[in-house]
Formats: C-alpha cells, sequence, structure tokens
C-alpha cells in the first residue's frame, strides 16, 4: 500500500496554485478525451491591429469631447460597438468547436513527427482555425457546419525518443482580424522518434543460418522478393531496368534464397570496437531498413532488449522502438 | 523602417477596399477644403486604386517619397491658409496625408495605419457640420471599415470571397453593435467646456455683427439659412410684437454703428405684464450674444432644468441695455429657456444717457432739419411723432437694393434717394433724435419669425434681421420702429410683404405657399428635431434624461454598473443562451473526464489507449467494494458516447451523473480501501 500513501500525498502537493495554473496555461497534459471549447477555456485578446483601432477610437473620443461634437460621438460609439460584437463573432467562432486526439506518427531523428488531432465544428462554421503546436507550422482550417476533419500538426523531432505534442493552441482572429481568440489544449500524445539512419553505413553483414526456418526458405531461389537500391558490381541481368526506364532510379532485383542468406543477426557486440553509441543506434537503424528493403527476416540484440528474427512492418516498429528507447528504462 | 517580421504585401482585393474606406472618408470633406487639396487628395486615392500595377513604381521609392510629398503638402497649406498649427489646417494636411501614404502603401501594416487614419478623418467633418446628411455620409465608412478588416485578415483568402457577402456580415456586425453605440451616446458623460484649447474656431458664420453700415442688414436679409428656432409654451405672440432683441449699437462714427462693450450688469423689467416663456435653439453663430423677445424678465435657464439648479444661472448675464450675453461664444447649438415680458419700454435708471447723446461731425443737413422740426413742437415726445409722421408722409421706399452713398451717407438717404432698407430708417431716426437732444440708440435683431405647421415651432431666420431704436423719454427707454412708418406691412406680415413687387425676395420671405415651400418646411422640422435631440445631446440635455430615468444624482459607479449589466444581457442575448450552457451532445464527456480526473488524483490515471469499460475494471479491481458501480458507469459511458441514438439518453445521463456522484472524493476513496477489511455495501443508487 506504499504507492497509495505516496500517491495521496502527490494529490495533496498540488496545491490551488498550481491547479490554477494548470487551469490558465494547461502545462501538464491534462486532457484525457475529446475537448470542447467553452468560455472557461477560451482567451481573447487584441490583436496588434486591433490595438491600433482602439488606440484610434480613444483619440476620436477626446476630440469628440473636446469639440462637443455629438456625431463625433456617435461615430466612435458605432464604430465601438462593431468593435464589440466582433469580439463576440470572434469568441462565436471558436466556442463550441470540439478538438480530440487521434495519434501520433513516426519519425527518423531530424526530421518531422506528426500528430494527428480531429476537429468537429459542433453546430456552426468556423473560420480560420489555426493550429499550433510548440514549435513547426501551424496549420489553418475552416469547417463547415457539423463537419469533422483530421488535422496534422508536425513538430521537429531532432532527437531519438519519445516525443509529447505538448501543449497546442487553436486559434482565431475572424471575423475582422482585431480580436485574437485563443484556448490551449494538452492531449497526453506521444510519438516515437527513431534514430537516424547512419548515411553511407557498411552492407549489411552477412547472414547467419540459424535453426529458424523462415518463410523464404520455403520459396524458390528464383522467386522475385523485392528491389533494393543498386550497388555497384550487381549483375546486369539484376537490375530493374523497368524501374530505370520509369525515371524511378536504379534497383536491384532481389530473389530469395540469394544475397544476405536468409537470416540477418544484429548484434550489439558485433559492432567495431569504439564505436560510440548514437552511431551504432544509426548504423543499426539503417541496416533494419536495408534489410526490410531487401525482405530480409532479422532478430535484434542489443543489451536489454532482445527480439527474436522476424519480418514485416510490427516487427521493424518493434526493432526501431527499440533503438529508439535504448538504452530501456529497466536497463538504466 | 525596423520590421520585426516580414508583413504581407497588400493584395489587389486589399487595396481596393482601402480606397473605398479612403474615398469615403475623403469626399464628405471636400466643399470643407482648399480646392486643390481636394482635387490633390482624392487624386491620389484613385492613382493607387485604378493605375495598373507597372505605374506604381512609386511604392519602391517610399522612403523619400512619404517625406517629401508630406512636406510639399503641409508647406502649400501653409502657404494659403497663413498658419498651421490649428484645427483647419491639420484637417486639410491629414486629408492630403491618407492619398500620400495610400499612394506608397505596400504591406497590411500600412493598411492597419491607412485604416486609423481614415476612421479619424472621417470623424473630422463633423467639425463642419452636424446635419442629418454628413451623418448619414459616414455610413460608407463604416461598411467599407468593416470589408477592409476582414480583408486585411485573411490575406490572400480575401482574392475569393465576396463583396457583397462582406457587406453583408458588417452591416451585421454594426447592426449588433447599434444597441452598445446608443447606450454609451446616451450615458458618457459629456463635458461643460472643452478639455484644451477652445473649439470656437468656427470661421466666418453668417447673422448680425456688432456694427452696422448700409447695406449690413439687407444683405443679411438675402439668406434663408436659420437664425435660430422657438418652442413656446403657449402660443406665440402677434407678428407685431416678435421683436427679438440682439446687439444694440450707441456708437456712431457718421458712417456705422457700432456697439459699446461696458458689461455693466442690467435689472430685469417688472413683471406687470404676464411674462411668456418660450425654449430658443439657438444656430452657432460665433458671438456671444443670445437673442430673447423684448423685454427679458429673466436669465436663461437651459431648457426643463431645475429653475434652483445652480448651473443654470451660468450661461449668460444682462447687460445695462437689456442685451443677453452669453459667457462664451455660441460655437455649437445653444438651447436655452426664455422669459420675457411683451412690452416696448424698460426704466432707463442704469445707464448713462450721454453715451447715448453722442454726435458725429458731418451730416449738417440732418442736424439742421432736426434742429428745425425740435423748434415747431413743444415736447420730446411730440417730436419723435413728428419725426415719424414725416417718415410716413415723404416718399420714402423701402426696398433691399438702395443706392449706395458714400458721402454723408444719412443726408443723402434722407434729403436725396430716400430709398432704403431698415438699417438706413433706424440709423438715420436715431441721429435726428439726438440732434434733438433726446437720448436714443440702435437695436439690431430679428423681428418676424414664421410658425413651422409640421412641428409646431416657430423658425426665425435670417431674412427676418431687422434694425430698430429706442429712446430715452421721461426715464424709459421706448421702442420706435421708423421701418413701420414707412412700410408697416414688414412688420405686420414680414419681409415678403413690404418689398415692392419686382425685388428679389429670399425664398422663405415669399408669401404664398408652394409644395416645395412646405416640402422644405418639413425637411426642417425634421433638421430641428435632428439638431434637438441628437447634435444638441449635452451635458444638460443628458442630465435630464437620467432625471426621467430615475438616475437622478446617481453615482459615477452606479452608471458604470448599470452599463456593465447592459454590456453583459447584450452579450448574453447575442451569444444565445446555448452557448454557456454545456450543450447536451457533449455532457457525458464532462462527466466521464470528472471521473477519470478524480481517479487519477486517486493513484489511478487511464491509460491513454483503456477504453472505458476497461478503466473502469481496472479501477474496480483496485477498490473493489466500489466496482460494481464502476463497472455500470463504463457501462453506461460507453453506450452514450460510442453507442448508436438512444431515446432514453436524458435517463441514461442522469445514471451515469448519479453513480459518479456516489463515488467518494479521492481521499475518502484511498482511506476507505487503505483500511480494506472494512467492506461497506455500495449504494445501490445506480440502476
Amino acid at each position: 500500500m506504499t504507492t497509495l500513501g505516496i500517491a495521496g500525498l502527490q494529490t495533496q502537493a498540488r496545491s490551488w496554485r498550481q491547479r490554477v495554473r494548470q487551469l490558465v496555461w494547461r502545462l501538464a497534459p491534462g486532457d484525457l478525451d475529446r475537448i470542447v471549447l467553452r468560455h472557461s477555456r477560451i482567451y481573447i485578446l487584441p490583436t496588434p491591429r486591433g490595438a491600433a483601432l482602439l488606440a484610434t477610437l480613444a483619440t476620436m473620443l477626446l476630440t469628440a469631447m473636446n469639440y462637443a461634437l455629438s456625431l463625433g460621438f456617435a461615430l466612435t460609439f458605432l464604430v465601438g460597438g462593431m468593435v464589440a460584437a466582433a469580439l463576440l463573432a470572434t469568441f462565436r467562432n471558436m466556442a463550441g468547436l470540439a478538438v480530440a486526439p487521434l495519434g501520433a506518427g513516426e519519425a527518423f531523428a531530424g526530421g518531422d513527427l506528426e500528430f494527428n488531432l480531429s476537429l468537429a465544428s459542433g453546430s456552426r462554421q468556423r473560420i480560420g482555425i489555426t493550429v499550433a503546436g510548440r514549435q513547426g507550422l501551424p496549420n489553418s482550417v475552416d469547417l463547415a457546419p457539423g463537419a469533422t476533419r483530421p488535422i496534422a500538426i508536425s513538430i521537429p523531432a531532432p532527437k531519438r525518443g519519445h516525443l509529447g505534442l505538448g501543449r497546442i493552441s487553436l486559434s482565431s482572429d475572424f471575423p475582422l482580424g482585431i480580436w485574437r481568440a485563443w484556448a490551449y489544449v494538452h492531449f497526453p500524445l506521444t510519438g516515437t522518434v527513431f534514430p537516424a539512419p547512419e548515411a553511407g553505413a557498411p552492407p549489411l553483414p552477412p547472414g547467419h543460418h540459424g535453426s529458424y526456418v523462415g518463410r523464404s526458405s520455403r520459396l524458390a531461389d528464383t522467386e522475385l522478393a523485392g528491389l533494393r537500391d543498386y550497388e555497384r558490381g550487381d549483375a546486369q541481368n539484376r537490375i530493374a531496368w523497368k524501374a530505370v526506364a520509369r525515371g524511378a532510379g536504379w534497383y536491384s532485383k532481389q530473389f530469395e534464397g540469394t544475397g544476405g542468406g536468409g537470416v540477418l543477426e544484429l548484434h550489439w557486440v558485433e559492432l567495431p570496437v569504439g564505436i560510440d553509441t548514437e552511431t551504432g543506434l544509426s548504423r543499426f537503424t539503417a541496416w533494419i531498413l536495408s534489410a526490410e528493403r531487401a525482405a530480409l527476416p532479422f532478430s535484434l540484440h542489443i543489451p536489454g532488449t532482445v527480439l527474436r528474427t522476424g519480418q514485416g512492418a510490427g516487427h521493424r516498429r518493434a526493432a526501431l522502438t527499440a533503438l529508439a528507447v535504448f538504452p530501456p528504462a529497466s536497463a538504466r | 523602417m525596423i520590421r520585426k517580421r516580414a508583413s504581407p504585401p497588400l493584395t489587389p482585393v486589399q487595396v481596393a477596399w482601402l480606397g473605398a474606406l479612403l474615398a469615403s472618408a475623403q469626399w464628405p470633406l471636400w466643399s470643407h477644403l482648399l480646392i486643390w487639396n481636394a482635387v490633390a487628395g482624392a487624386a491620389l486615392v484613385v492613382a493607387r486604386v485604378a493605375l495598373p500595377p507597372k505605374w506604381r513604381a512609386l511604392t519602391g521609392h517610399r522612403r523619400w517619397l512619404l517625406p517629401l510629398l508630406a512636406l510639399a503638402a503641409a508647406l502649400g497649406i501653409r502657404t494659403e491658409l497663413g498658419y498651421f498649427l490649428a484645427r483647419d489646417p491639420c484637417v486639410q494636411f491629414l486629408y492630403l496625408l491618407v492619398g500620400i501614404k495610400f499612394i506608397e502603401a505596400r504591406d497590411a501594416r500600412d493598411g492597419t495605419l491607412l485604416i486609423c487614419l481614415a476612421l479619424f478623418l472621417s470623424l473630422t467633418q463633423f467639425f463642419y457640420l452636424q446635419t442629418i446628411t454628413a451623418a448619414l455620409s459616414a455610413v460608407p465608412v463604416l461598411l467599407a471599415l468593416g470589408g477592409t478588416l476582414a480583408s486585411l485578415r485573411s490575406g490572400i483568402a480575401a482574392a475569393a470571397s465576396d463583396w457583397r457577402a462582406q457587406l453583408g456580415a458588417t452591416t451585421r456586425l454594426i447592426l449588433q453593435g447599434v444597441p452598445i453605440a446608443a447606450l454609451l451616446f446616451l450615458i458618457f458623460p459629456r463635458l461643460a467646456g472643452p478639455l484644451w484649447g477652445s473649439p470656437t474656431e468656427a470661421g466666418a458664420r453668417s447673422g448680425l455683427s456688432d456694427s452696422m453700415r448700409p447695406g449690413s442688414i439687407s444683405e443679411l436679409s438675402l439668406s434663408d439659412a436659420v437664425a435660430f428656432r422657438v418652442d413656446f409654451n403657449g402660443s406665440p405672440p402677434p407678428q407685431a410684437q416678435r421683436y427679438w432683441r440682439g446687439p444694440v449699437l450707441s456708437r456712431f462714427d457718421g458712417h456705422e454703428w457700432r456697439a459699446v462693450y461696458k458689461l455693466l450688469p442690467g435689472r430685469f423689467v417688472s413683471r406687470q405684464v404676464r411674462p411668456i416663456e418660450y425654449t430658443v435653439t439657438l444656430e452657432p453663430h460665433g458671438k456671444a450674444w443670445l437673442f430673447a423677445l423684448e423685454h427679458p424678465s429673466g436669465l436663461p435657464r437651459s431648457p426643463t432644468g431645475d429653475p434652483l439648479a445652480p448651473t443654470s444661472n451660468d450661461i449668460a448675464y444682462l447687460t445695462y441695455d437689456q442685451q443677453l450675453v452669453a459667457k462664451a461664444a455660441v460655437a455649437q447649438a445653444l438651447r436655452y429657456t426664455q422669459r420675457s415680458s411683451l412690452r416696448d419700454s424698460y426704466p432707463g435708471t442704469d445707464d448713462n444717457p450721454r453715451e447715448s447723446l453722442q454726435l458725429p461731425l458731418g451730416n449738417p443737413r440732418t442736424l439742421a432739419f432736426a434742429k428745425e422740426l425740435r423748434g415747431r413742437v413743444d415736447s420730446d415726445r411730440a417730436y419723435v411723432r413728428a419725426v415719424l409722421d414725416w417718415f410716413h408722409n415723404e416718399p420714402f421706399v423701402y426696398t433691399l437694393s438702395p443706392p449706395l452713398i458714400e458721402q454723408e451717407p444719412v443726408d443723402g438717404f434722407l434729403f436725396d434717394s430716400r430709398r432704403g432698407f431698415c438699417e438706413h430708417y433706424a440709423g438715420a431716426f436715431t441721429l435726428l433724435l439726438r440732434a434733438a437732444g433726446i437720448p436714443a440708440r440702435v437695436v439690431t435683431g430679428y423681428q418676424g419669425g414664421e410658425m413651422n405647421p409640421d412641428g409646431d415651432y416657430m423658425i426665425v431666420r435670417q431674412s427676418d434681421a431687422h434694425a430698430w431704436a429706442e429712446a430715452l423719454l421721461d426715464g424709459q427707454w421706448q421702442r420706435f420702429d421708423p421701418t413701420a412708418a414707412v412700410a408697416p406691412s414688414r412688420i405686420e406680415r414680414g419681409l415678403g410683404a413690404a418689398l415692392p413687387a419686382g425685388e428679389l425676395v429670399p425664398y422663405f420671405a415669399r408669401l404664398e405657399m408652394t409644395w416645395i415651400k412646405s416640402l422644405r418646411l418639413r425637411w426642417d422640422a425634421v433638421n430641428y428635431q435632428w439638431q434637438r435631440g441628437v447634435v444638441g445631446f449635452n451635458l444638460e440635455r443628458q442630465r435630464d434624461l437620467l432625471r426621467d430615468f430615475g438616475f437622478e444624482g446617481a453615482r459615477p459607479w452606479q452608471i458604470v454598473a448599470v452599463f456593465a449589466g447592459a454590456i453583459f444581457i447584450w452579450g448574453v442575448l447575442l451569444l444565445g443562451a446555448a452557448q454557456l450552457r454545456r450543450s447536451g451532445v457533449d455532457a457525458e464527456v464532462a462527466l466521464w473526464n470528472a471521473l477519470c480526473r478524480r481517479l487519477a488524483r486517486s493513484g489511478l490515471a487511464r491509460a491513454q489507449e483503456e477504453g472505458p469499460l476497461a478503466y473502469t475494471r481496472r479501477a474496480g479491481r483496485r477498490w473493489p467494494q466500489w466496482a460494481g458501480v464502476l463497472a455500470r458507469i463504463g457501462q453506461r459511458y460507453a453506450e452514450l458516447h460510442y453507442g448508436p441514438g438512444d431515446p432514453k439518453r436524458e435517463q441514461k445521463l442522469k445514471e451515469l451523473k448519479t453513480g459518479i456522484e456516489a463515488l467518494p472524493r479521492s481521499r475518502a476513496l484511498n482511506k476507505a480501501s487503505s483500511s480494506a477489511n472494512v467492506v461497506t455495501a455500495p449504494p445501490e443508487t445506480v440502476e
């Protein structure tokens, strides 16, 4: 029961100040499910253009007061009324908008990790809703009444490991661009960033024929299994001429039972002595990708994780994820 | 210019909207500007919109173009007007500046600046005119403002949007804002005086002046412009008694009568005659005097105001010669309620009669005639009667276009031309009296006034301008109108009746009622209401209004509170109650999230991919005594959120709610489970 005791302490430690801070800034991923934007979550402030307009209105008001211009008051207040109505319109454009997490994509370090959300407009039309993550380009959409559409947020992923979406903001300055309404939403969405494949990695290590009998061995030698990048020295009759003719690039045909010799075993201990961890992870990534292209079953043996020989998207993802989170939590 | 962030360049649509905004802000000012300025400013705006892009190489030279053109404009205005740091030159400059800025405007930031300048420019037209048409001319500015802001907001996407739809959207926003605007107009505090400077640079306005020379009043009489309008409490006095007293002129130099400014206080006439009460709405004339029927029996008060209010006496004071002089020049329409006793004399105890005996050199024939005539009668009163009879019997002609006499004008008028307008008669009469040793002076003002059948009020126009005389006889200043001796119909029926046929009579002074005239009178009635209700809405009217609504003596914070309440109601109405209520669609999500938060605080956070059934099952394992409740909550939530539409939705929602409320708070939950041996039966609230 010790864990419960700790949990109780944590509950008490969340002071009212922390709770207010979470309500205002949404710094922790506290939004578990679909969020419908309400007045408690929507903030509105004037844009720079709106501030300039308000300053002009103040000047006009002073002038009307000084010169006792009744129609000056009327004009100032009419514009002021329009500004106030625009504030409500800006709010209405945001209120009732629903946003839900869909999932996170995958990326190699140095690329962009894509997170998917869905926006639902509810009963009214939404115009110029801008969704922005911490970094990366904001994404702006219009929604018809009753529409639901996915929206992707790309976040730069410089390092391997887990990458959270973090706090996102939804904003809009519809209709006049003088008010900007925004809301913070923080979903606990996390994607995996694989190590970047090593550029110019050495060729795949020679295969091992172990006890495992792969699916490939049952196939005839002459059966086409896939294409791999053309390498200097490949036989001319192996070149995928059709692909060359299409202008798709140079590839060599891979036939089952040829090349690496059936099964690839990736052993951390077989890496050259003195190689640093990140380079090693990058090289394994590059090899896994090559093996995938060559339709070659592989197994992975790194400290703390052993993946048995396998093939396919799931296997590949498991292997790459193991590399991404290396060293695994249990070994740390 | 240092730019933090590149602002997107203006698209053709944005340029077109900005052009519309600037043009609609500029055109109401045309008639108040220097001609070259009006043309140049408008041409710059048109050029930017109409010229093809390759002609707009000017935008590439913005560094020096804007300062250079602005300097040239400022110098030009300074040269034409002779001064620069005043209101009118600044309006002229601003008018041209928006054109200059527009021709070199490049990006959205310039667009923002132009919007602000144009908005302020459209305010400046009200310096000159506050008529209904001036008010209407601001409507296009509002419409274009919405379109311009929207086009600047959406940037490149604006190209596809329809300008008519945009006008519709802007109109909707304006109409939604009207209640706020009206409320602010009524309760925003008005000032009694200006904050800075003096708003009296009204320029030359037509009206009486403090001097009178032959021709000055006949010139004024050609104008149909309204001098003031009057509402009578009761029936208006007959035309012959409508002498609206204005400047009193005592000093004569042989050509011109001038006012003497000795601001000695005067005394009101005793109320022997029951005074009549009326409210005057005076058009601004740039001078200090107010007009009242002869003779005022009290100081003007703010209309319908409390007679005991200390401010009511502050408008004006009475001078010894019965003139009402305002504390400040009348630079905006002024309303005051006035009482008068309809008399033609008042006691002359307060002033110095010698001032009214002063005789200039010249006009020898007149002086000699006066001496000769005075010798024939035995009293001053008989002499005055003799002079009036003489005017009546001799062939004097009442005309708007008398000949101009350079030398000895009174001699020339009395004995040679004998053609004159009221200022000739009043001036010559006064001189004749002074020459006989009777203190006399000229009084100018208005005589007459026309009832507007559409509004039941009286219009007094510049064409009713008149001059008469008063003489001190037996200690009383007695009014005499020599014009009445020559052309009695002028006093009885107005200018149109008195002038000989063939003379050019101002339109409204004519007697016949044509449909055009009646139409214009109707329009005047509308204008009068506008003037009274909107333009003339000032501190006093505001106070009256607040009193009528029971806010008399309300403290500022009370007014602010009322305003805030009204704004809140306005907002709620506009947003619709549905926006503030949690809509039924998502009620179950809110409840479910509340449950998840509570369980998370108790140390059991829901995993990201964990469904409601799995989560509640896991929670049930953790807190076994609540397992049943939790399972039912998960079941209900899954049905509500993921299931098909359900007729029993409301009931299920209620079950979900009671189920969640039945669970203890997080700390109690843990306490209950840490003393795990005590197993209490879960309350059977959910089913």
